[in-house]
């Protein structure tokens, strides 16, 4: 059947009335079932091996200086007065800004009927889940006395007598954010149930079967089944959807409630959670353009969706560049000597470094998108979006560090320096993500598999009107 | 249309390569009135709950349910720990403060609406189920890849296995098959079984022992997993450490410490500790201790200057201000001089500040006029620096001491500063510069002109006034002579 697909993988071009294809070439359904599961089937190859043990290495050693951590105490990280947040809290809101993008792909991209999220929403679920689990680790430990952090929860303590202060943000935080990584985990996991049964219906070997039978729930397509599903699908993404935008709010309150210059605005709910999806999307972006061409996604993760993506990442980022306009702007306009101080000492003090990094990584490289031939570059793609998660570090830094450091007594003013620990802790994070992330590709569909069958269905039909 | 075996017979199934063929023959079999029937798809098939005719479902009202359960446990929770059980008391703020129970109380509803949505789901759908009959035939595998399945189940009113089997493949498909009981062995493998009790055991044995832990006496030292803060390591002075670089336990002292006993007496207290321990060893004895423990009110009354008045005149006094008289110097004593003193002694000193103009004013009984400082007992040669810096730091008559107020240096700055407002308003002309001497007399001749002016036109006027209320005096005398009555 001829499905008025244009010959090429380019699916970004315009063709007034009629609707973008979203997967490409002569596939059936079955190519799409061999596309992905050829991911996990076939023998990891030499760079994800490579890939994987780099990883690995990188989780062990941030095991190694978690375990240090806790044997010697925070003193082993640059955390001192005035800076007691430091790195811990930069690394913390920097991997939930990241996680993030996956739950509104899912979730937003959906309530909102945009079928191009169906090739990318799985990875990039799984993205947050990866990220969240890198972001909870560090409040974790954070904290202290890390065997103490159960005191967080409120429960009928035998020894204290006494309850967490509910009028704190901070404990927000401690609900939202775990609340946040429980919804992404069913989200993820109940979208992975029927790919999973397919992942079990193809497997010839009796354990893995017996393994993917198992996380598949005994899923057999059923027509009664899909109707529930689809119903609890949706009626999760309805709530996942004003849930991602809570938490990044309740993570800027932490911020915001307290009173130190340069926190203390009603801005920054809005502009955390448009820095969030900014810095998500980059993530995605950043592992699916090198993901699409070595596993061979290239005719369902086409050319459009990065497109799309870009266009994302450029009005998120000038959402934020506007954001840091505004902080001066307020700055100037409350003539509030400590808070005008807050920012000249943001652009000009001793981390302008840090501050000019932000700008020219958040605010100049994502303007680059407004050229297409930037938006479909994949290499370009990749090198922006990496600028993107840089300058995205560096802002939380910005916030984090620069406040701190100089708030409203100067006697206690103090440069703030990191120790060969926060560095590690910084990188070994990336390994726990990488771990999880390259374990993901090789075990899970990585693409949901249902939802780019039905896209294709839908895409049939439509060919099959125009026919007639 | 197979009878490889006689087992039980679930149903019949068909196989449709195209989603229009599926919907056209679910229709079908719909009219046909059959209503036990199913679809398998390997996605969800728009259009499919009509022609089969399935029921929407009562998932949402459990969700809504389960989301409201949600809110009224936040609220209940955060309202009975913070407000009931243990109110946080701070300030005259509200105990039940809702605005700040919000967001709890939106993750929770979130939380639990998900959670009902996700396990309600399985829960409707029957999942999990790991045993179905449809998964005994090896074709129905590719119900999750790329073929469409149409069920009839045996339970079914209507069903007829002959006439089943015929309809459906009446409807296109090229492969109709009869579902038939799973043969494989119900039971669970014995190996999964163990292990699964195996791990179940050994993982209550650590529960059991806190639990005993938690309820029983011991006599020995609480097992410490981790030590916290608890056996913090305690020095003895000669001991080393790994702490620091210079291994010793014994830190030395901060730099600029004083230690007691060492501070300069003279210096703190103007008085000249040498010549005092000449002629009074016990009185510096006395003043040593009393410096140093200043804060003992045993000691209080032992301070010189609640000694008998002899003793100002007896104490050997610093004769010349400790420190270096710079221009700095003099003009910070200004400065604090402006600050404490000015309010009584008047910016020129001459005892006359805002504070005396004020009790003058109101008459206050009890007020003692501060002393001017240009009376000549006051002057260095008669009231030694040391004794004027002593009266500052502790006061003297109605004046408190000012000790506690102003730093030792800067109560030497303005013992300089008062020297200087001394000598403006009283010193000898050969104290100021031969160059500057002739404009000073000008000014000074010029300015007595006019106070010399000012006194004759106050005389004048004085006069005036005089004569005229003579002159009324008389005006009226005569007039009550003239009036008879």
């Amino acid at each position: 059947m001829s499905l008025a697909i244009p010959v090429g993988l380019n699916n970004s071009t315009e063709r007034p009335g009629e609707r973008a294809p979203l997967v490409l070439g002569d596939t059936t359904y079955h190519d799409i079932t061999e596309t992905v599961c050829q991911v996990a089937e076939r023998k990891p190859s030499k760079a994800w091996v490579i890939g994987f043990l780099i990883a690995f290495a990188l989780l062990q050693w941030f095991g190694i200086c978690i375990l240090y951590l806790f044997y010697t105490g925070v003193g082993v990280w640059g955390n001192r007065s005035p800076v007691f947040w430091g790195w811990p809290i930069v690394n913390f809101v920097f991997w939930v800004g990241i996680g993030h993008a996956g739950t509104l792909i899912s979730a937003i991209l959906f309530l909102f009927r945009q079928e191009w999220r169906t090739s990318i929403n799985r990875a990039a679920e799984a993205m947050t889940i990866f990220a969240v689990a890198c972001a909870g680790t560090f409040p974790g430990i954070h904290v202290g006395r890390a065997w103490l952090a159960f005191w967080l929860a409120p429960y009928p303590s035998l020894n204290l007598w006494m309850w967490p202060q509910f009028r704190s943000p901070l404990l927000w935080d401690v609900f939202a954010v775990s609340t946040y990584g429980t919804v992404s985990l069913l989200f993820w996991y109940m979208g992975m149930v029927p790919d999973l049964a397919t992942f079990r219906d193809r497997s010839k070997n009796k354990y893995r079967r017996m393994a993917y039978g198992i996380l598949s729930l005994g899923w057999s397509g059923s027509s009664r089944h899909w109707m529930r599903y689809e119903k609890a699908y949706a009626l999760l993404a309805a709530f996942a959807a004003p849930l991602v935008l809570s938490v990044h709010t309740i993570v800027s309150f932490d911020f915001a409630v307290s009173q130190v210059p340069g926190w203390h605005t009603t801005i920054f709910p809005p502009y955390f959670v448009a820095g969030a999806i900014f810095s998500g999307f980059a993530m995605v972006l950043t592992l699916m353009v090198p993901a699409r061409s070595m596993l061979g996604l290239e005719k369902l993760i086409t050319i459009r969706h990065l497109d799309n993506m870009c266009k994302i990442i450029l009005a998120t980022g000038s959402i934020v560049g506007l954001a840091y306009g505004t902080e001066f702007f307020i700055a100037w306009y409350g003539q509030v000597p400590e808070e005008m101080f807050a920012f000249q000492n943001r652009a000009f003090g001793p981390y302008w470094w840090a501050y000019w990094t932000m700008i020219s990584c958040n605010v100049i490289s994502p303007q680059l998108f407004w050229i297409k031939k930037f938006r479909t570059t994949p290499w370009i793609i990749v090198l922006i979006t990496i600028f993107v998660n840089i300058g995205m570090w560096f802002e939380r830094f910005v916030i984090v560090v620069s406040s701190l450091s100089r708030d409203y007594l100067p006697s206690a003013w103090a440069y703030f320096t990191p120790t060969w620990v926060d560095w590690s802790m910084l990188i070994g994070s990336f390994g726990l993500f990488f771990t999880l992330f390259l374990l993901f590709c090789r075990l899970m569909p990585i693409i949901n598999m249902a939802e780019t069958k039905a896209t294709l269905a839908k895409q049939i039909h439509i060919a099959h009107m125009d026919e007639h | 249309m197979s009878d490889k075996n006689e087992n039980k017979i679930h149903g019949v199934v068909a196989e449709f390569t195209s989603v229009a063929s599926l919907l056209a023959a679910c229709e079908r079999v719909r009219d046909e009135g059959y209503t036990k029937t199913d679809a398998y798809t390997p996605f969800p098939v728009h259009g499919i709950d009509t022609a089969l005719g399935i029921k929407p479902t009562v998932l949402p009202w459990i969700v809504l349910c389960c989301g409201l359960t949600g809110t009224a446990t936040a609220l209940v929770m955060q309202i009975w720990m913070n407000s009931i059980n243990y109110p946080y008391i701070i300030s005259g703020k509200p105990f039940i403060s809702l605005p700040a129970f919000i967001p709890v109380a939106f993750e929770l509803t979130i939380l639990f609406a998900s959670f009902g949505a996700f396990f309600g789901m399985w829960l409707l759908n029957g999942l999990p189920r790991f045993s179905n009959p449809v998964f005994t035939d090896p074709r129905f595998d590719r119900a999750t890849d790329d073929r469409f399945f149409l069920y009839i189940d045996a339970k079914d009113s209507r069903f007829n296995q002959t006439q089943v089997e015929k309809l459906l493949a009446d409807t296109g498909s090229d492969y109709v098959q009869s579902v038939v009981e799973d043969e494989s062995p119900k039971k669970v493998p014995k190996f999964i079984v163990t292990t699964w009790i195996t791990v179940m055991v050994l993982s209550i044995i650590p529960l059991l022992i806190v639990l005993k832990m938690r309820v029983t006496n011991s006599g020995s030292p609480r097992f410490h997993v981790f030590y916290d803060m608890d056996f913090s390591p305690s020095k003895d002075a000669q001991q080393n450490s790994t702490l620091f670089a210079d291994s010793r336990a014994m830190r030395p002292d901060v730099p600029g410490t004083v230690s007691r006993g060492q501070m300069d007496l003279n210096f703190q207290t103007g008085i000249d500790v040498d010549k005092l321990t000449q002629i009074d060893p016990l009185g510096a004895e006395r003043l040593v201790f009393a410096v140093n423990a200043d804060v003992d009110p045993a000691t209080k009354d032992e301070k010189p200057e609640a000694a008998p008045p002899s003793v100002m005149d007896t104490t050997p006094w610093l004769k010349e201000n400790p420190r270096e008289i710079t221009l700095d110097l003099v003009e910070k004593g200004q400065q604090q001089f402006g600050i404490y003193c000015s309010v009584c002694h008047g910016l020129n000193g001459g005892g006359n500040g805002l504070v005396n103009r004020r009790a003058q004013k109101i008459l206050a009984a009890t007020w003692i006029p501060p002393s001017s400082l240009h009376q000549e007992i006051l002057y260095a040669d008669k009231y030694p620096d040391g004794k004027l810096f002593n009266t500052i730091s502790n006061g003297i008559r109605k004046m408190p001491g000012y000790a506690s107020q102003i730093k030792v240096e800067d109560r030497w700055a303005i013992v300089a500063y008062v020297r200087a407002l001394q000598n403006s308003q009283n010193a000898s002309m050969d104290l100021v510069p031969k160059a500057k001497q002739k404009d000073l007399e000008k000014k000074k001749s010029e300015i007595d002109k006019k106070l010399k002016e000012q006194a004759e036109a106050e005389k004048k006027a004085a006069d005036a006034a005089t004569a005229k209320a003579e002159a009324e005096a008389k005006a009226a005398e005569a007039a009550a002579a003239k009036d008879p009555t």
